[in-house]
Parts: C-alpha cells; sequence; structure tokens
C-alpha cells in the first residue's frame, strides 16, 4: 500500500526488514501541516513521534536563524524523542506538509536494530563534511597559508630611552633577531641595525634605542600570506616583516621563521632525538616537539594526521632512553617488551601527555624482576625529565611490570570475569602497542578478539565505554565546567571509547579510533553512516583541541584541559554542539543495543 | 437515542477532531448501482485529526455466481475473479462497513456513488442502511474551488476526480483504483481541504 511503499523506499525504513515495516504499518499516523505550524517548538514538550515528510517542506529554526530545510523523504524529531528532552529546534512547516508520524513506543522498539538508530546522526556528518574549514588542506600549502596561526616567536617591546645594551639583551633572551621598540609611530631595532648604526658607526652600548630604531615599521597585514611576506622582504630587503593587525604590531615574521619551517619537520626531530645526549637535551623535548607539531599543523596537517607523526617520534624516544639505561644495566636478561597505552598506544597524542605504559617479558625470575624494576625506573625517570607527566592513574612500567603470561591471565580474567576495577583497566590496557624490545605480544592480541565471543563481558565493557558522556545540558547546551569545556573527557574519549567497543566487537585488532570506526561499519557493528559521523566528530574535536592547546603555548600559558567556549568561533561552537549530541546519540543506540540497562 | 447522538455530533461545539471519519472506497464491476457489484470495499479512520494507518481494512467482495466485471472495469481495476473467490460475502462486508461507521461520519469522494452503491447493497442483503453523516471530498473541492473564484462565478468546472483534486492540492499521485489507497488518499485529501477551508466544526463539515 501506498504509506508502506513510500517508507520502504526512504532511509532508515530500508534497513528495516518486512516484520518491522508490518509493525511500522500497524502505527503510522497520517496528519497534514499548513504552512506556518510549528509542528515542535524549541523548549516546549518533547516530541511523540517520528516524523516523515510525505510531503511539502519543513524547515528546522532555533532563534529563528534556520539551521535545515528539509523535504519530502526527509524524518525530524528524533533527538528530542530518544532523549526525551525538548526539541532542540523549532520544526516549522514552510509548505503544506504531510507528516507520516510514528509513534514514540514504535520507534523506541525499532531503534534495536543498529542501521535504523545510527542513520539519525548521517545528516550531521554530511553537514560537518561541508564544512569548509574540515576540507582537508593539501600538504605543503605554506607560501599560500595564511601568516595567522603561524608559530612565531613572541615579540618583545622596549621603551625608547632605554639602551642598545639592554635591548640586545632581550634579544638575547627571547631569541628574537629584532625588537619593537616603543613610541608613536612605533619602531623596530634589529641584529643588523646593532651592527650597521651603532658598531660601525662608533657608538656606545650605552646609545638611547630610540636613536637607532627605524620608524615607522613596515607592515604586512597579519592575514596575508607567507608568500606576501616573503616578496614584501625581497622587494624591501629586509630580513623582517612587522605583521599589523587593527593598527597594532602583533608580531613579527623573519626570513629565520622560513628557515624554521623546513627544519621542523618530522625527519628533522627524528634525527634529533636518535643523536639525543642524554639526559643533557630532554629538558626541551617538549618544546621541539611542540614546535615540530606546530609547524605540521599551520602547514596544513590536521590534527589526526600528527598524531602518527608524534607517535613515531615518542617511540623514538622510548627506544633511545631504554638504549641509554642499557648502557649502563647491560643487555636485558630475557625477551621484553616495553607497551604504551591510552593516546598513545592509538596513536593519537599530539602534545606531550601523561606517561601510560608498562613493561613486560618473556619469563620471570630473581635477577630479572630486578633487573626490570631498575629499568622501568630509570626510563620512567627520564621520560619525566623530558616532560611526561606521570600518570595519575598508575599505569606505568614502575607497577605495570610483569611476566606476558601473567598479564595474559590478567586481560583473560577481566574478560571472564568483569568486575568494575578490570574494566577500567581494560579500557586502558586494550589500546596497548609495543614501542621497543624483541618480545612478541601477538598472544595478547589474540585474547582481546576472542573478547568479540564473551556477550556478559561485551556488555559490561559497552557500560564502562559509555562512562564518559558529552557535557550537554537538559536543553542540549554546552555545559561549561570551570569556565570551560573537557573537549579529551566530553568529546575524544567517548569517541575513542565507542570505537573501541564496537571495533573489538567486530573481532577487529586496529588501534587507531580512526581505523576501529572503519572496522566496526565493515564489519557491521556499526552503521557507515555512524562510523562516518564518529569520524568527523573525532576529527573535528581533535583539531579544535591542538588548534586550542597551541594557542596557549603560543602565548606562554601552562596547557589546560579545558577549552573555553567564547575562545571558539561561534560557527566552531555550533559544530561543537552538534557533534557533542551526535555522540550522545550514537551513545544512546549503543546503549539501547546492548540493553545496558538490563545488566545486574 | 439516535437523534440525540446526531445533535451532539452536529453542536456547534463539536470540534472535527473529536470526530472519526471513515474514509472509504468501492471498486465496483460498472457505474450503475441497480445492476452493478461491489467487488472490494476499504476502510480507514482518521481519528483525533489523523489518519490511523494501522486500523485500516480492505477486502474483497465474493460476488454472486455468474457476475463478471465488465471489461472495461477489470481494465480500471484489476481485480481478476480468481482474488475475489473465496473472498467474504456481500452480507459480511456490509456488516463490517455498518459496525465502522457507526463509530462515525462516512467520508467519501464523490459520495453519492458510492452512498447508491451501499445503500443498494444493504437492500439485498436485507440489513438497514443506518444513514451516517457524510463529507464529501469532492463537495469540499468545489467549495474551495468557489471561494478561490469568489466574487466571480467558477469560469469553468473544475475536474473533481480524486487525482486530480489531489494534484491540484498538491498531494502525491497515489496508486487510483486500489479501493486501500483510494481510502487513503481519500482520507489525506479530506486533512488538506479542511485545513484550506478552515472548517473547525463537524457542522460546517457536512
Amino acid at each position: 500500500m501506498d504509506p508502506l511503499d513510500f517508507l520502504r523506499a526512504h532511509a532508515p525504513f530500508d534497513r528495516l526488514d518486512a516484520a518491522a515495516l508490518r509493525r511500522v504499518a500497524a502505527t503510522l499516523e497520517i496528519a497534514f501541516a499548513p504552512a506556518g505550524a510549528h509542528v515542535l517548538q524549541r523548549g516546549a514538550a518533547p516530541a511523540r513521534f517520528l516524523y516523515v515528510i510525505r510531503k511539502g517542506v519543513v524547515r528546522l529554526e532555533r532563534d529563528g536563524e534556520v539551521v535545515q530545510v528539509l523535504e519530502e523523504g526527509d524524518t525530524f524529531g528524533f533527538p528530542s524523542l530518544v532523549g526525551r528532552t525538548s526539541p532542540l529546534v523549532d520544526a516549522v512547516v514552510v509548505e503544506d506538509a504531510l507528516l507520516y508520524q510514528v509513534p514514540e513506543a514504535e520507534f523506541r522498539a525499532l531503534v534495536e536494530s543498529p542501521g535504523f538508530a545510527e542513520f539519525f546522526v548521517v545528516s550531521l556528518s554530511e553537514r560537518l563534511h561541508r564544512h569548509a574549514s574540515l576540507q582537508p588542506v593539501p600538504f605543503g600549502r605554506a607560501l599560500w597559508g595564511s601568516l595567522e596561526g603561524m608559530p612565531l616567536a613572541p615579540v618583545r617591546w622596549i621603551a625608547p630611552g632605554e639602551t642598545v645594551q639592554a635591548a640586545a639583551r632581550l634579544m638575547r633572551e627571547a631569541g628574537a633577531s629584532a625588537i619593537f621598540v616603543e613610541g608613536s609611530p612605533p619602531g623596530i631595532v634589529t641584529d643588523s641595525d646593532l651592527r650597521v648604526r651603532v658598531l660601525a658607526e662608533g657608538r656606545g652600548p650605552s646609545t638611547p634605542v630610540g636613536e637607532i630604531a627605524t620608524r615607522p615599521v613596515a607592515t604586512v597585514p597579519s592575514g596575508s600570506t607567507l608568500l606576501e611576506a616573503l616578496t614584501f622582504m625581497l622587494e624591501r630587503r629586509v630580513h623582517h616583516a612587522a605583521l599589523e593587525s587593527a593598527g597594532r604590531l602583533v608580531g613579527l615574521i623573519t626570513d629565520a621563521d622560513l628557515l624554521r619551517l623546513q627544519v621542523q619537520t618530522p625527519l628533522y626531530l627524528l634525527r634529533t632525538v636518535e643523536r639525543l645526549a642524554v639526559p643533557g637535551d630532554l629538558p626541551t623535548y617538549g618544546q621541539d616537539l611542540a614546535a615540530m607539531v606546530g609547524s605540521l599543523t599551520w602547514s596544513g596537517l590536521d590534527a589526526w594526521q600528527v598524531g602518527p607523526i608524534v607517535a613515531r617520534v615518542n617511540d623514538a624516544l622510548v627506544a633511545r632512553l631504554i638504549a641509554f639505561v642499557q648502557s649502563t644495566l647491560g643487555p636485558a636478561p630475557v625477551p621484553f617488551a616495553w607497551i604504551v597505552f591510552g593516546s598513545e598506544g592509538r596513536r593519537e597524542q599530539t602534545l606531550l601527555a601523561d606517561q601510560d605504559h608498562a613493561l613486560t617479558f618473556s619469563a620471570g625470575g630473581e635477577g630479572v624482576d630486578a633487573y626490570f624494576a631498575r629499568l622501568a625506573r630509570e626510563v620512567v625517570a627520564l621520560l619525566l625529565e623530558a616532560g611526561f607527566p606521570p600518570c595519575p592513574g598508575g599505569y606505568m612500567a614502575t607497577s605495570w611490570r610483569m611476566p606476558v603470561d601473567d598479564l595474559a591471565a590478567r586481560f583473560r580474567a577481566w574478560i571472564l570475569k568483569p568486575d568494575p576495577q578490570g574494566l577500567v583497566d581494560a579500557l586502558n590496557l586494550f589500546d596497548f602497542r609495543p614501542v621497543a624490545g624483541d618480545l612478541d605480544v601477538g598472544p595478547l592480541d589474540d585474547i582481546i578478539a576472542a573478547a568479540a565471543r564473551e556477550p556478559r563481558f561485551l556488555a559490561h565493557f559497552a557500560r564502562a565505554s559509555l562512562g564518559l558522556e558529552p557535557p550537554l545540558g537538559a536543553f542540549r547546551h554546552i555545559k561549561e565546567d570551570h569556565g570551560g569545556v573537557d573537549l579529551k573527557r566530553g568529546g575524544l574519549v567517548p569517541v575513542a571509547g565507542l570505537a573501541r567497543l564496537l571495533a573489538l566487537e567486530a573481532g577487529a585488532r586496529d588501534r587507531p579510533t580512526l581505523a576501529r570506526l572503519e572496522a566496526a561499519a565493515a564489519a557491521g557493528t556499526l552503521s557507515h553512516e555512524g562510523a562516518a559521523t564518529l569520524a568527523q566528530a573525532f576529527r573535528f574535536l581533535m583539531r579544535l583541541r591542538l588548534t586550542d592547546q597551541l594557542r596557549h603555548l603560543r602565548a606562554g600559558r601552562p596547557l589546560s584541559t579545558l577549552t573555553p567556549l567564547d575562545a571558539l568561533t561561534s560557527l566552531d561552537r555550533a559544530y561543537l554542539k552538534d557533534v557533542f549530541v551526535a555522540i550522545r546519540e550514537v551513545q544512546q543506540a549503543t546503549a539501547l543495543r546492548y540493553a545496558i540497562d538490563r545488566l545486574a | 437515542m439516535r437523534l440525540t447522538a446526531w445533535r451532539d455530533w452536529f453542536g456547534p461545539s463539536t470540534s472535527w477532531e473529536q470526530a472519526v471519519f471513515w474514509a472509504l472506497d468501492l471498486e465496483t464491476t460498472g457505474l450503475d448501482p441497480t445492476r452493478d457489484h461491489i467487488i472490494s470495499a476499504a476502510m480507514v479512520p482518521v481519528r483525533g485529526g489523523t489518519i490511523r494507518v494501522g486500523e485500516r481494512w480492505h477486502t474483497y467482495v465474493c460476488p454472486p455466481k455468474g457476475v463478471q466485471s465488465s471489461l472495461d472495469a477489470l481494465r480500471v481495476h484489476h481485480i481478476m475473479p480468481r482474488e475475489s473467490a473465496g473472498a467474504p460475502s456481500l452480507a459480511d462486508v456490509v456488516h463490517g462497513v455498518d459496525r465502522r461507521l457507526r463509530e462515525g461520519v462516512l467520508l467519501v469522494h464523490f459520495a453519492t456513488l458510492d452512498v447508491a452503491f451501499l445503500r443498494e447493497a444493504c437492500r439485498r442483503t436485507g440489513q438497514r442502511w443506518i444513514r451516517p453523516p457524510v463529507v464529501d471530498t469532492a463537495a469540499l473541492a468545489w467549495r474551495l474551488h468557489q471561494r478561490a473564484t469568489w466574487p466571480r462565478e467558477p469560469a469553468a468546472e473544475p475536474d473533481l476526480g480524486l487525482a486530480d483534486v489531489r494534484a491540484a492540492c498538491g498531494l502525491p499521485p497515489h496508486r487510483a483504483h486500489d479501493a486501500l489507497a483510494d481510502a487513503v488518499a481519500t482520507a489525506e485529501l479530506f486533512l488538506v481541504l479542511r485545513s484550506r477551508l478552515d472548517l473547525r466544526s463537524l457542522r460546517q463539515l457536512v
């Protein structure tokens, strides 16, 4: 019959089997809503139906602003329906609409089929995909890239009455080749001015800096491309270009910066790490890494693409540190593996993060334990020196250090007798990745892969994986906590958790979240649309977080786990909310599918 | 008893949403109620302002011996004799229609013809025709047409066929000459016409 034929031809009803479609037909209602009608009202009672537009046009509006225009075959009302919350948007009929209505109770029965529930986040994935700032930028955009966001040294200022010696000292401290001189208009003094206008002229170190400054300063707008700045410097035959924004000098780009961009390549850093003087060079490791990440990001790599590079460099560091310790401790008595987990295990680390590692070896024994205890202690100390804070949860080789059979026994115990602490350990260690040593840890992987056949474990693991939720309020606004949003705990960890769970269920052995999502989609534990949405959400959150962290670093502020909402553009804020809502919906769909509330 | 109900239904305060409308469509062997036969019937209710697809009812009718659709009729409704053989008898079908109409208003496109067939079916099976209140979507469409051309008289007769009126109202095409699809199509058209004419009480509709 007609209504069913129509539904059968439209997603997500096309994913339902004949029996489920018959159930839909048994409760389906058809309503007419004339142009101008408000089918849903923001802040009013929750939706009682899932609406499918059979004919007509419905607009979703937020504060009178059009969020989405829906047409024949489109559905709406889902978020309010599943969350039993007030609608997030007004649904206003633009052209007379014939609406198919699936009542709430029937809808709840339908979401138990995975494809059906996950369908509802598709449109967000598509919207995110179209979001211009999320388009990948080809690597090597360098010359065409805007100077804004380029990793530059902070600008120093000096009063015109100060001496050139004071100016030279400030420049030395800042590692800068030029300094701005206060005044109206402001001036600039460069390395070559000190040479040409002071030393060569026979002036003394007490010469007031104002006397030799160049005024006014030649500037390029801060939004210029690197190519424009380069052209400017070539034309003027200068080594510096001051960046100007809204009449103020905001930065300085030098030809040395251009060189530095070339130098901070991963390969350069990798070579540096391999030649690292231990422990003397360790304290600047974090800065070097941050500089590399900054320049990679600026030159067009997305945050999620930076992760594997950082992992490679960090792995090299661990290998270097272990080799260093072994140079005094001697070779290991038995084969061993240094394994990392958490985000480092998934290769999703961008800047220095907490240490997360364990040490396992082929067999125990008295001398063996003592050797690895010392190895762990000394490597952890060196990592601390390189700027990696200790793991607050204690997941470090100093305590997680055991023969591989013991570790395997623990893995099996977590799977066969899931208890709260075991599940927390599993969440961490199941992302493990060996980075140094020659022990084969493949058997550990086999144990994890076998967990896919343990429904009881999967249900418990699902509950543990869904433990952190996006910070959304009752009316789906983003909740700030202590003046910001924790993008990691509120977004990245929930997505990583879903990916780990669904890939595990699929029997996949991938570690990176994006690869896990693909594996889950390929195996059918997650729909392709759900996977695409989570992947977009993950990339978006990675980028947002890294951008914010780099902003902190450039300003010389300590890193914070919280990102204040007003530090984001309004577009990013809007997308962040959509991303949080999408994550929560997949979490809810997943919870329904695993029947988590039925767990004891 | 019945009169009281009638008055309740058509008092000024009875809003249309409180009423139940049973949309009906019949497929017949031809257009003459005295000679032709009902071969299929379908009904679907409008309750609380929405069409309840789950309560749809569709049946073929077992024709009296020797009765066959004309070739023309067959061409229209595609119901083959073997489909209606073994179907409920006309008496059973009339009973099913009657049982539903006791609950509310008969909703039909071009009521005259279908009502004539139903009365005749009652006569043939010895049942009493309950004379339910009738809402005719073709008549509503005509009212809308007059209103649109007012104050001038409509220049030409509009096409008042179900498919034509639906198209004029912007409704999607439906599978015509299938009793159930036509009944749903009629119910949908009713919702649109009622809204366009802004008829809020039952009295205004009948």
